[in-house]
C-alpha cells in the first residue's frame, strides 16, 4: 500500500462524525458555536448511545436477571450484551472477567478493598506513580490507614514522563501492588504499561492500570499489556456517566471475597449462611445501572465503527497543531511534554490565572478545564497552583483550535 | 457585554496593583484562604485593637477576581469591627445572588464585584477573601 492510500484509509470523516453528536450543534453565550475542549473531563455522547438508552426506557425498562417476563428477559439480554462489548473492547478472555462498576473510581476501590486488603500486612508497600489521578491515590491511602501499609510513589521527570528504572528499583519483597495510570489526564503522558508489567511480573507483583483516559484514544488489549486489573469509565469514551468496568483475570476474581453484599450477588441466602453468585455477579450487588450499561455497550460499538486508526489520526493532528501554535505564544508554558502523549495540552500563561482564562474563553464559546484536574501531586511537582487544559476528541477540528487561540489572546490582552 | 463588566477597569486595576498586598508585621489575626480546586491560595492578616481592625493585608497567589476582591476588601476593612464584617459579608453574599437588589452604599467600591453574579462559577472566588477574613477574626493569634 502506498503512503497516500494508507493516509486515506486512516483518515476520519470528521464532519460526518460531528453529525453524530447533537450537542456539537449547540450555541452558547449569544449564539457562539460551542467549542468543546473538555473531553478529558467527560466526552460528549453520540446519538447511538443516547438513542439506545432512550429505547431501553421507552420499550423494555425492567430489572435484570430476576423476571420471567419478556421485558426483564430483554433487559437482561441487552445488559449482558453490553458486558460482552466491554470484553471485546479490552480483548478480555471472558465476560466473567468484566465487572460493571460506577466507574474507574469504584473499580480501584473494589480492588483495594476486596483484593488487596485481606492480603496486606503492616509495613507492606503499595507502589504508585507521581502522576496519578486522586482516584488512584486516595483508595490506597485509605487502605494504608486501615492496614498500616505504606504508599510509595515512583518519580516522574520534568516532561511528565514516568521514570521506569526508578520505579523498578523501588519494587521489593514488601511491594504488594503497583497502581499506574495508562494515560495521564493532567499531562497527557502515555505510560509504558507493558514494560512496567514485565518488570512487575519478575517480582510477582500485580499491576492495576487506571485506563480511564486510554480507552477513548487507543486500542487496549489487557492480555498484551500483561496487567492484572484494568479500570475504565464509560463517560470518558462517549458513554454515559455512572458506569464503568473493572477487568481482572478470572483466577484473581475467583479468589477474591465479594465486596458489597445484597441482591444480585448471591445464589442462595438463609440465616445460616449465604452462597455467593458466580462471576462477575459476585461483585455486582444490588440493581445495577442498566441503562448505563446499555449505553456503555453502544459506546464501545461507536468506537469500533469509528475505528481507532481514524481517531488517532485526527487526534494526533489536533495535538500537533495545538502544541505548535501554543508553543509560539510568549509566556505560555505547556505542562506535560512527554514524547508519547494523548490529545491533552495543560498549560499556564504568564500574567493570567487559569481561572480567568477559563471564564474568558468560555465567553467565546470555548469550554476548557481549569484547576488541579484531580491530580494535585502533579501540580505540586510542577510547582503551579493550577493549570488550564484543553483536551481533544476526534470530533474536534483545527478551526476550533483557532477559535480557542483567538479567545486566549483576548484573555491575555484583557488581563495584561 | 457581561465579560467586560466582570473584567472592568476597576477590577483589573485592583488585580494589577493590589492594595494592602504583602505580609503584615504585628498582625494579631490571620487565616489562609485556600481553594484547591481553583488554585487560589491567599493569607489574610489583620491587626486588631480596641475591637476594630487597624490594619489589613493579604498575600499569596490567586486569580484576578479573588485578587481584586481581596484588594478591595482589605481597603474596606480598616476601621471595621468583627460584627460589621459579618453583617456586610451576609449582605454582599445576597447581592451576588440577586442582581435586582440595589447597590449597598456601605460596601463602597466592592459593589463593582457584583458583576460576578453573571458568572456563578466565580462567586466562590469573590467570597474567598471574606471567608478568610471572618475566619481570621474568629481566632486569636
Ligand atoms: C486518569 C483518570 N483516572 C480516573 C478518573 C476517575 O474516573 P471516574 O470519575 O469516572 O471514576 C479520571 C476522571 O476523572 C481520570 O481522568
Amino acid at each position: 500500500m502506498d503512503i497516500v492510500e494508507s493516509k486515506v484509509k486512516d483518515q476520519l470523516d470528521v464532519f460526518a462524525l460531528r453529525e453524530q453528536f447533537p450537542v456539537l450543534a449547540r450555541r452558547v453565550h449569544d449564539e457562539k458555536p460551542l467549542v468543546y475542549f473538555d473531553n478529558a473531563a467527560t466526552a460528549q455522547r453520540p446519538l447511538k448511545v443516547i438513542e439506545a438508552m432512550d429505547d431501553f426506557y421507552r420499550r423494555y425498562n425492567a430489572n435484570v436477571h430476576r423476571g420471567v417476563h419478556q421485558l426483564s428477559v430483554e433487559a437482561s439480554e441487552q445488559f449482558e450484551l453490553a458486558r460482552d462489548s466491554v470484553r471485546r473492547l479490552l480483548n478480555a478472555d471472558s465476560v466473567r472477567e468484566v465487572v460493571f462498576t460506577r466507574g474507574t473510581t469504584e473499580a480501584v476501590n473494589l480492588v483495594a478493598q476486596a483484593y488487596l486488603r485481606p492480603r496486606l500486612e503492616e509495613g507492606d508497600e503499595i507502589l504508585i506513580t507521581h502522576m496519578e489521578h486522586h482516584s488512584n491515590i486516595v483508595p490506597w491511602q485509605m487502605l494504608c490507614e486501615q492496614t498500616g501499609a505504606v504508599l510509595k510513589v515512583a518519580p516522574i521527570n520534568r516532561q511528565g514522563e514516568l521514570l521506569v528504572e526508578e520505579l523498578a528499583s523501588m519494587i521489593n519483597e514488601r511491594t504488594k501492588l503497583i497502581g499506574m495510570v495508562h494515560v495521564s489526564n493532567a499531562l497527557g503522558t502515555i505510560n509504558p504499561v507493558e514494560e512496567v508489567c514485565r518488570i512487575a511480573k519478575k517480582h510477582d507483583v500485580p499491576v492495576l492500570v487506571d485506563g480511564a483516559q486510554a480507552t477513548p484514544h487507543m486500542a487496549v488489549d489487557v492480555q498484551a499489556l500483561g496487567c492484572d486489573f484494568y479500570c475504565i469509565s464509560a463517560h470518558k469514551m462517549y458513554g454515559p456517566t455512572g458506569i464503568g468496568a473493572l477487568w481482572a483475570r478470572e483466577s484473581i476474581l475467583e479468589d477474591m471475597p465479594p465486596w458489597q453484599g445484597g441482591g444480585e450477588m448471591i445464589t442462595r441466602v438463609s440465616f445460616e449462611g449465604t452462597t455467593y453468585n458466580d462471576l462477575p455477579h459476585k461483585f455486582e450487588a444490588g440493581t445495577p445501572n442498566i441503562s448505563g450499561a446499555i449505553g456503555f455497550g453502544k459506546a464501545v460499538e461507536f468506537l469500533e465503527e469509528t475505528g481507532y486508526e481514524g481517531i488517532v489520526w485526527q487526534e494526533e493532528r489536533l495535538l500537533e497543531y495545538a502544541t505548535e501554535r501554543m508553543q509560539a505564544i510568549d509566556g505560555l508554558e505547556i505542562i506535560g511534554t512527554a514524547k508519547h502523549k494523548g490529545p491533552v495540552v495543560s498549560f499556564t500563561l504568564e500574567g493570567a490565572h487559569p481561572n480567568d482564562i477559563g471564564t474568558i474563553v468560555d465567553h467565546y464559546g470555548v469550554a476548557i478545564r481549569t484547576g488541579h484536574h484531580c491530580a494535585m501531586p502533579v501540580m505540586q511537582f510542577f510547582d503551579v497552583p493550577a493549570t488550564a487544559r484543553v483536551s481533544f476528541a476526534p470530533y474536534n477540528i483545527r478551526n476550533e483550535i483557532d477559535i480557542f487561540l483567538e479567545a486566549l489572546g483576548k484573555a491575555r490582552d484583557m488581563l495584561a | 457585554m457581561a465579560l467586560d463588566k466582570l473584567y472592568q477597569q476597576v477590577i483589573l486595576d485592583h488585580n494589577r496593583s493590589p492594595r494592602h498586598y504583602g505580609r503584615l508585621e504585628g498582625a494579631t489575626h490571620s487565616a489562609r484562604g485556600h481553594d484547591a480546586l481553583c488554585g487560589d491560595d491567599i493569607l489574610v492578616e489583620l491587626r486588631v485593637a480596641d475591637g476594630k481592625i487597624q490594619e489589613a493585608a493579604f498575600s499569596g497567589e490567586a486569580c484576578a477576581i479573588t485578587t481584586a476582591s481581596a484588594s478591595m476588601l482589605m481597603d474596606w476593612l480598616v476601621g471595621r469591627s468583627r460584627s460589621e464584617v459579618a453583617l456586610e459579608h451576609a449582605h454582599f453574599a445576597q447581592l451576588l445572588d440577586d442582581p435586582e437588589l440595589p447597590d449597598r452604599p456601605e460596601l463602597g467600591a466592592i459593589n463593582h464585584l457584583r458583576a460576578v453574579s453573571g458568572f456563578p462559577a466565580r462567586v466562590r472566588n469573590t467570597l474567598l477573601p471574606w471567608r478568610a477574613t471572618l475566619q481570621a477574626l474568629e481566632r486569636q493569634q
